[in-house]
Order: structure tokens, then sequence, then C-alpha cells
């Protein structure tokens, strides 16, 4: 062998025992070809050496244990060898035992590319043959370049902040290939037929090489513990193999998703998980995965919504504290009715000829009074409940007519005129009803409060629901208020700013939370003739 | 016994109109309802109508409103007023404007008919 690394030292070089099929190579030497000797041929034959460069031209990262002891198909690619099983042959009959072929290997980045194969002149190694991958060599000065940039591409992907993985997906792109050949479309309702198929391509497809911050990700104690088949990435995601698969099977550049990842130390974290898969001419044994841990940030995000729902409601609350009157009020009514209805039974009953007519249909009303009372305590208690925004299709309309509710006795009590134009036939929204009610509620409030400092004694509020030539949907109030103070209208939506003596400052600006939260916009102006101007717009929900 | 005397009732809130017209027949008077101020000013006959009862917040003209609206036009038929409402200022401003009587709700029902009673006279249904 060490004549063979000498000799060919420019090349890349392999020695492999074909001891197991010389009776099969002398069959086929004779004219005697069985079906597929060409793949039971190289399946026989056992990797005994390769140098340097022919771990670099097919082993990738994984190194010369990927070849040591294996047969040459586990390393080389399919499109050349039927040329190499032809050359073992043609070298053996030889004589001397030596034969040159050019070789056609579309993925090897190599100038015309020439194979050889032979034995030892010696005959000494009977059951050794040679093979080599020579090509023209490239000029000096872009060998250099190339080696520079290697250097540099090998430092770049080892210092990553992420975790960066190769990967050898060539096995099952082969089988694709195939799969592909025999006419196979729909590969989602194939691997739901063929769950094991998932479970094979992670056991074949193997990681090659990682980086530091893969090491670490993983808590694995170095990177050899991670060279290995795919598996381990998938053991808390398995549809997330499935869909990897897919998307390779698709012929698809990249794909990513946040997946969960279990480690090696028995750890699970959310991950972003990107893959590129190789194209011509890329080297075709690398798939590029990229794994990000993003649990904190997840969980960061999800504290900041957890902050925000309950900043909400603490507003929600407030701003029920503003209208504890008018809540009274609207209690009081049906409470009202109730006692006044009550006591004209009994006066029914206490007549010397009962009129249970009477009696049966104010009881009625009674309970209608009650019942109208227990939807006014639940409506107050969605607003102050500890809640979990629950998006759903919602109506605008009604959302507008039940948040007026709360504040219609204000109204009323303060002489102002409400009008209202909802337009009918309104796209439904997606929203959170409590949040959305808020939202208006806290607009309405404001309305009234802006007319109240105004002074005099009648104030008006307008009140519309439309939707625009894009279909997003739009809810606008116009008071005739003072409006906003040409100074603060880029302000009003900031937290804790108020013109009020007593307010904090959060309303409009949750209002303004809750709304980029549905994915819409609110605003702020003042209309030419006076009075204040609030909108907000929400897309339509689809389907 | 002559027909007794007609009382009208003006409040947006329908389930207390109702309540009190059912209070008002249980008593033996005679009643009418309105759901709100101009309903009222548009069927108003001053021969007919002994009595107002009147809500004082509602939308459009306020029960005070009104009974400054009928003081106007000269008709100085008594007013009582039913509010929600235990705010002082409210109920100065009617009292100053003539009430008759002002009852916050829940509506202590004896004594508006107590007060009717004394308002028309020695009047009874039953």
């Amino acid at each position: 062998m060490d004549l063979l690394l000498r000799s060919e030292a420019s090349g890349a070089c392999w020695a492999l025992d074909i001891s197991r099929v010389r009776g099969l190579i002398a069959n086929v030497a004779q004219g005697h070809r069985p079906v597929d000797w060409v793949g039971t041929l190289l399946a026989g034959t056992v990797t005994l050496d390769a140098n340097a460069n022919a771990v670099h031209l097919f082993g990738a990262y994984g190194g010369r244990d990927r070849m040591l002891g294996q047969p040459l198909p586990a390393y080389w690619p399919r499109e050349g060898r039927n040329i190499v099983a032809d050359i073992i042959v043609a070298a053996i009959a030889a004589e001397p035992h030596r034969c040159v072929r050019k070789l056609r290997i579309e993925s090897l980045v190599l100038r015309e590319p020439v194979l050889s194969a032979w034995q030892s002149e010696k005959g000494d190694q009977p059951d050794t043959v040679f093979l080599s991958i020579t090509a023209e060599p490239v000029d000096d000065r872009s060998f250099w370049l190339l080696r520079t940039s290697e250097e540099r591409y090998n430092n770049l992907i080892h210092h990553l902040p992420f975790a960066y993985l190769e990967v050898d997906s060539r096995a099952q792109a082969e089988i694709f290939d195939e799969q592909r050949r025999k006419g196979l479309k729909d590969i989602e309702a194939y691997l739901d037929t063929n769950p094991a198929d998932i479970q094979r391509a992670r056991d074949i497809v193997r990681i090659t090489d990682v980086n530091r911050s893969a090491v670490q990700l993983f808590g694995a104690r170095d990177a050899a513990e991670l060279i290995g088949p795919v598996d381990p990435l998938f053991v808390a995601s398995p549809e997330t193999a499935r869909r990897v698969m897919i998307n390779h099977f698709e012929g698809k550049r990249s794909y990513s998703e946040v997946m969960k990842l279990r480690t090696l130390d028995g750890r699970i974290l959310d991950v972003s998980l990107s893959v590129t898969y190789p194209t011509r001419p890329e080297r075709l044994d690398v798939t590029l995965i990229m794994l990000e841990d993003i649990t904190d940030r997840l969980r960061t995000e999800a504290q900041l919504r957890q902050l925000q729902t309950e900043f909400a409601r603490a507003a929600r609350i407030s701003t029920l504290g503003e209208l504890a009157s008018s809540i009274a009020h609207e209690v009081n009514q049906p409470l009202s009715a109730i006692l006044t209805n009550a006591e004209t039974s009994l006066r029914w009953l206490s007549r010397d000829q009962p009129n249970l007519e009477k009696v049966e249909q104010l009881t009625a009303r009674i309970s209608e009074s009650a019942r109208h009372a227990g939807e006014i305590v639940r409506r107050i208690r969605g607003m102050t409940a500890r809640h979990v925004p629950r998006p759903q299709k919602l109506d605008l309309n009604e959302v507008v007519e039940e948040a007026i509710l709360f504040v219609r006795h204000d109204i009323e009590s303060r002489s102002i005129d409400l009008s209202i134009r909802l337009r009918p036939d309104l796209p439904q929204v997606h929203g959170d009803r409590v949040q959305l009610q808020q939202v208006i509620v806290n607009l309405l409030v404001n309305g009234v409060q802006a007319i109240h400092q105004k002074g005099g004694t009648r104030g008006t509020i307008d009140l519309s629901t439309d939707s625009d030539e894009r279909g997003a949907i739009t809810f606008a109030m116009r008071d005739d208020g003072p409006g906003i103070a040409e100074g603060d209208i880029n302000r009003v939506f900031d937290s804790f700013f108020t013109t009020k003596e007593e307010g904090m400052g959060i309303g409009l600006a949750i209002c303004q939370s809750i709304i980029s939260a549905h994915g819409g916009a609110i605003g702020a102006s003042n209309w030419p003739h006076g009075g204040a101007h609030f909108w907000f717009t929400l897309p339509a929900a689809a389907g | 016994m002559s027909e007794p005397s007609l009382i009208a009732i003006v409040d947006d809130d329908a389930a207390m109109r109702e309540a009190l017209y059912d209070l008002l027949q249980v008593e033996g008077f005679r009643a009418v309802t309105f759901p709100d101020a101009e309903a009222f000013l548009d069927h108003f006959d001053d021969r007919e109508i002994a009595c107002l009862i009147t809500d004082v917040r509602m939308p459009g003209l306020d029960g005070v409103d009104l009974q400054q609206q009928l003081r106007a036009l000269g008709h100085m038929l008594p007013v009582i007023f039913v509010t929600s409402d235990e705010d002082e200022a409210t109920r100065a401003r009617a009292m100053r404007s003539g009430a008759t009587a002002f009852f916050t709700k829940p509506l202590a029902n004896a004594e508006l008919v107590r007060v009717l009673r004394d308002v028309l006279g020695s009047e009874r249904g039953d």
C-alpha cells in the first residue's frame, strides 16, 4: 500500500480486497454476466485503505472511517459504479494488471478525471486491486486560493454561533431518484402508507461533521458523539423528519421550521431548524443543517404575552372603575322592575279573588328582568376575569353594540347624543371579543370625558363601522369635544401619556397593543371643525 | 263612579315602564305609557292626563327638560320623577323646576301610590 500511496500521491487512491468476488470476476471476464453483476461485485469488495484525497473526494468530513472496511458502494456515487466494476474486471484480466478509463461522474468537481485500476507488479497481493482517480492539475494559484477559501470556510463554520451540521443524504436521494423513476409523485401519501421509510431515512442519512456550537447544543462530549445517523435529531419531533423528507423529495432548495430537540443529556429545547439541500454542481454529499436554540426567546415571548394580557386586564378593571355609576345604573334598572313587579304580584294575590293570570304574567316579567340583570353581571365579569385571549370569528357590529351597553348610561347622563351607523353585512373579523370590546369602551369613555371637559350642555358622538376597498374592517368614532392638542397628536398612544388629572395614560396604549396584536392599525386625528377622530382597522377573517 | 284619572308614564326602559303600568293598574289607576319625552309630547292632551311619572335620564329630551317644556307651554300638571341617580344636583334641579315628588329606583312602591293618591285627591280605583 505504501507503494500505491507514494506513486499516486497526486490523485485519490484506494486499495480494495476482492477476494470474496474472485469467482464472479473470472466469470464476467469470460463473458458470463449474471443479472446485477455490478451490484454484486461491488458489494463484495472491502476497502482496505484510502488516501487523504480519496477521503476528500467522496468521504467528506466523515473521514477515513467512513471508507475503511466498507464495500465500495458505501461511498462511490451511483453514476460511476458501472465503470469501476468494469475496470476492476479488465485490470485483473489484463497483463500486466493495469487499466485506465475516462471517468464521468458529474458530481465530482474535477476536470477530465481519469480512473485507473491495477494490481501489484510483484504479484504478492493477488486479492488487492488499487484504484485511483486523477485529474488534470488545476493551476497552482487557483489551488492555493481554493485551499485558503476552504480553510476560511471551515473556520467560519466551526466558530458560527449557530449549531451547524453537515449531513450526507445521498443514500436517501438515491432512493428518491429510484422512486421518481418508478413514477412516484405524491410523496406525502406515500409516506402515510409507508411510515417505516421515514425511520429508514433517519438511519441511512448520516451526520458527517458538526461544529462546536452543535456539540454544545446537543450536550455532547465531542463531535464524534454526533457523527452517525441523523436519527437523534428527530427524537422529540418525529413529524419534522417527515417534512424534511417531503421537501427533499420535492426538490426544494431549503426548508425551515421550529421544532423540539431532545439533547443527548436529556434536555428538551425549542430550536429553529434550517435545512439547505445540495443541488448540482455542489457536492451532493453535503446537506446543511443549522439549528438555533430559541428556547429562551420563546419563553421570554410567552412571558411578555402573559404580561400584556395581565396589563390589559388591569386596564379593563380600571376602566370599569370609571364606569361604576354607569354599571350600577344598568343593574339597577332590572332590579327596580323586579321589585315593583313582585310587589304588584303580591297585591294581586292579596285580593279576595286573586288574579292569577296577572301574577303569572308578572312572574314571567320578573324572570325576564332577572335574566337581563344576570346578563349584565356576566358581561362585567367577562371584562374583569383573568382571560386567555381567544381569537375567533366575530361580527364587529355586535362587539360595538355590546361595548355601548357599558357606557350607555354615562352617555345619557351627560346629555350626549350617540349616533351609530353600523354597516350591515359587515365581513367578520378574527379576534378576541373581550379585548376588542375593551378598545371600543376605552375610546368611548375618552370621548365622553373629552366632551365633559369641554363643558357646555350637549355633546355628540358618532360611531360607525364599514369595510374599505381592500376588504379591511374599519371602526371610527368622532366626538365634538375639544379635540387633541396639536403637539399631543403623535403621543396619544404612548404609554403613560395622559391629559387627564386622574388618568394613568395606559388606556390608549393598550388599545394600540390590542389592535396591533390583531394585525390591525389604530390612529387619531382632529376634525377640521373641532373634535377628535379615533379609528382602527382590522383585517377581515380569512375564509 | 266616574272614570279614574289617567296617569302618563315616560321611561325608556321597557321593563320598568311595564312594571309601573301594572302597579298603577292593581292600585286602581288608569295609565298610559310612552318610551320617551318626544312621544309623550306628541300625544299629550292636558284635558285627559292628570299626572306625569317620568324617568329623568333618557336619550333625547330628559325628564327635567320635559317638565320645563310643559311649564313653558302653560301646562301645570303634577310631575313625579323616578330615577336611578342618587345625584343631589339632579334632584335639586328637578325640585327647583317644580316637581311634585322625586323617587329613586328601586321604587318605594307604597310611597309612590300614597303620593299619587294625594295628588289626585281622594280618588281610589278599588
